[in-house]
């Protein structure tokens, strides 16, 4: 309930709110009319329940070929991830791969929207295993990625860490949403703190509840890593071919 | 006019001293070889990617957006130009004064020139060359700085700018990039049943891995000693592969070549006198206070002459054992001659001296297998140690006086 509450609100007001000291582009007078205007054709955008069709990127098959369904033992099981599972397998858990679906499309619509706006793109990956496919991922659809050790204050501290005024992300995706076995992310905490919206693959052993776009599913395969990319470097791509559309039209 | 050179001179004092202050934070930090990555410029992303262009929207828009970054980057930048550009002009100044009081023509004055007239006009006696008097044009003096490292938008120029330290991180992942390539080919050769490729091997013995002090001054970034830990346990893991030749741009991009092997690949060609026989003189052997020079003749019948005298100059055992050792080692011992001049110091410094003249010309008619096996005898390496002066208040260097309690 928490969580439907966040996500609503970062849905809803990423436009007009701007966040404390935030770095994001400030437009410079512009004609009143055109903006109007702007902002009707952005209205209508955001309106459309899934204007970039992500819901045609995957199915519900394609999940499960990928072990999205794969949760971890039943003794590691986290409460709040609950209302997600299907049920257990010889001790393991199983995801409801159709309320995976459901988030997953929420996730990715919210990508392609962000992507639309020009908005900063951050992917995060703590597993050794799968960093190198992340940075590649990010690297391709032109987005960044962080799947080192997270030195604190990156994101609370950034003008310090980098020395100067530093625009900071404008949609974190984690892959894994855990730093070790037992441990959460910092970057989760700090986004949270920072109001960066977040997306995050969660598995049973994970907290979703400070991320703004939780999605059950299978954290540690690299098939399922590597679905999960191919899914979000396709929504990237989708909303920047559209705002290239936009932006040539209306130049 | 001695007043006058006087009031001139302090004019370049004053010019002076900010420059050499500032010169020897230069010096520590040399950055020549990375002047491309930091210009005051900004730096246009020139890459030929689609997608790269797919990023670079903002400049599209309409409105004219520059983020709050790029503005503070862009006064910043702007300050430092007028700064620089301020002194370039005082730099001038100094310099037609130099040419001045050198009775030269200021407009043909050259920085060399200028090197000379410090050197005459400030002679200095201190040790260390970066705190001596100097001037040089402010672009050398003052470090370089970044480049803006995001567009207008705010929008980061590299995909792992928010790791902190993107161009160690990029290296690493070219790293993994490449492992992976070369798995993917070994793949696809075992699959074929292909021979491997005969002229593809990737020779490492005569260079190292830069150090991480070198690295860092490659990459521009401060990295840990875990993270350059991490760097060497990534690239040794990539030559290890078996194709690891076709990624020997990218590996060598992060080896320096060894200098003192070099050295020694340099083995002089000996020369020949009116009798036709070649010969090899080595000049400054030098063992504790002895010094000399060795020339050794082939071919040869084993005849040894020190200062004009046979073997016999040497009267103890042990030096005698000393001088033939190189020739022993190397079953030289009658097939070249031997002629060598010497001063100084005992029989043990003279013979040592004469032992690493002999070895040394000796390289130039050995094979590279024995040239190997001297260098393992120890026959190439000098010998620098020197008497250690005694020490008041004790007999010797290191002797005490008898201890006794009471």
């Amino acid at each position: 309930m928490f969580s439907n509450c966040i996500k609503h609100r970062a849905f809803i007001r990423t436009v007009p709110l701007l966040r404390y000291n935030s770095t994001a582009t400030e437009s410079v007078a512009s004609p009143v009319a055109a903006e109007t205007e702007d902002q009707v054709a952005k209205k209508q955008i955001l309106d459309h329940p899934d204007y970039f069709s992500v819901h045609n990127l995957f199915t519900v098959k394609d999940l499960f070929d990928a072990r999205v369904h794969y949760g971890h033992k039943e003794g590691s099981l986290n409460d709040y991830m609950r209302p997600y599972i299907y049920g257990s397998r010889l001790g393991h858990l199983i995801f409801d791969l159709d309320i995976t679906a459901e988030h997953l499309r929420k996730a990715l619509n919210f990508t392609a929207h962000i992507a639309y706006r020009g908005g900063i793109i951050c992917f995060f990956n703590r597993n050794a295993l799968n960093s190198h496919l992340v940075e590649r991922t990010a690297q391709e659809c032109g987005e960044y990625a962080h799947t080192r050790f997270w030195r604190g204050g990156i994101f609370t501290n950034a003008n310090h860490q980098f020395g100067a005024v530093t625009r900071l992300p404008d949609l974190c995706i984690f892959l894994n949403t855990q730093n070790n076995i037992l441990n959460q992310h910092t970057a989760v905490r700090d986004s949270a703190k920072m109001l960066i919206p977040t997306i995050g693959v969660v598995d049973t052993n994970c907290n979703p509840n400070l991320i703004t776009y939780p999605v059950p599913g299978n954290d540690d395969t690299p098939t399922a890593i590597e679905l999960y990319c191919k899914l979000f470097k396709a929504a990237i791509l989708r909303g920047k071919e559209e705002r290239m559309k936009f932006l040539q039209e209306n130049n | 006019m001695y007043f006058n050179s006087i009031t001139m001179s302090r004019v370049i004092i004053k010019q002076l001293l900010p420059h050499t202050k500032s010169f020897c934070v230069t010096f520590r930090n040399p950055t020549v070889s990375n002047v491309f990555n930091y210009s005051t410029k900004v730096t246009t992303t020139n890459s030929n990617n689609a997608l790269e262009n797919l990023t670079d929207w903002e400049t599209l828009s309409r409105k004219k957006k520059i983020s709050k970054a790029m503005k503070a980057y862009l006064e910043r930048s702007q300050e430092h130009d007028e700064f620089m550009k301020r002194q370039q002009f005082e730099y001038n100044i100094g310099k037609r004064h130099l040419a001045n009081m050198m009775g030269e023509d200021p407009e043909t004055f050259t920085q060399k020139d200028v090197d000379r007239a410090i050197e005459y006009l400030f002679p200095s006696g201190i040790y260390d060359p970066a705190a001596r008097p100097l001037m040089k044009p402010p672009e050398e003096v003052f470090p370089a700085r970044k480049a803006a490292e995001f567009d207008e938008a705010g929008r980061p120029h590299h995909f792992l700018f928010y790791t902190g330290k993107p161009s160690y991180f990029k290296l690493m992942y070219d790293a993994a990039e490449n492992i992976q390539q070369l798995y993917n080919f070994q793949d696809k050769i075992i699959r074929k049943k292909a021979t491997p490729d005969p002229n593809g091997s990737l020779n490492l013995s005569s260079s190292v891995w830069l150090t991480k002090d070198q690295l860092e001054q490659v990459l521009v970034e401060t990295i840990t000693e875990l993270e350059y830990n991490n760097f060497k346990l990534v690239m040794q893991r990539l030559v290890s592969l078996p194709h690891a030749y076709r990624v020997k741009e990218f590996i060598e991009k992060y080896r320096k070549p060894l200098s003192s092997q070099k050295f020694a690949l340099e083995i002089p060609k000996p020369s020949y006198d009116a009798e036709g026989r070649a010969f090899i003189t080595t000049y400054e052997c030098l063992r504790k206070k002895a010094r000399g020079d060795v020339t050794v003749i082939a071919p040869g019948t084993g005849k040894i002459t020190i200062n004009g005298k046979d073997i016999t100059y040497f009267e103890d055992v042990q030096s005698r054992e000393q001088v033939m050792f190189p020739l022993i080692f190397t079953e030289m011992q009658d097939r070249v001659d031997i002629v060598c001049n010497i001063e100084g110091g005992g029989p043990s410094g003279q013979s040592g001296a004469i032992r690493w003249g002999i070895a040394w010309g000796l390289r130039s008619f050995v094979d590279a297998e024995m040239l190997q096996k001297m260098h393992v005898a120890g026959l190439l390496t000098r010998d620098f140690r020197r008497r250690e002066r005694k020490k008041p208040g004790q007999p010797g260097a290191r002797k005490k006086p008898t201890w006794k309690k009471r």
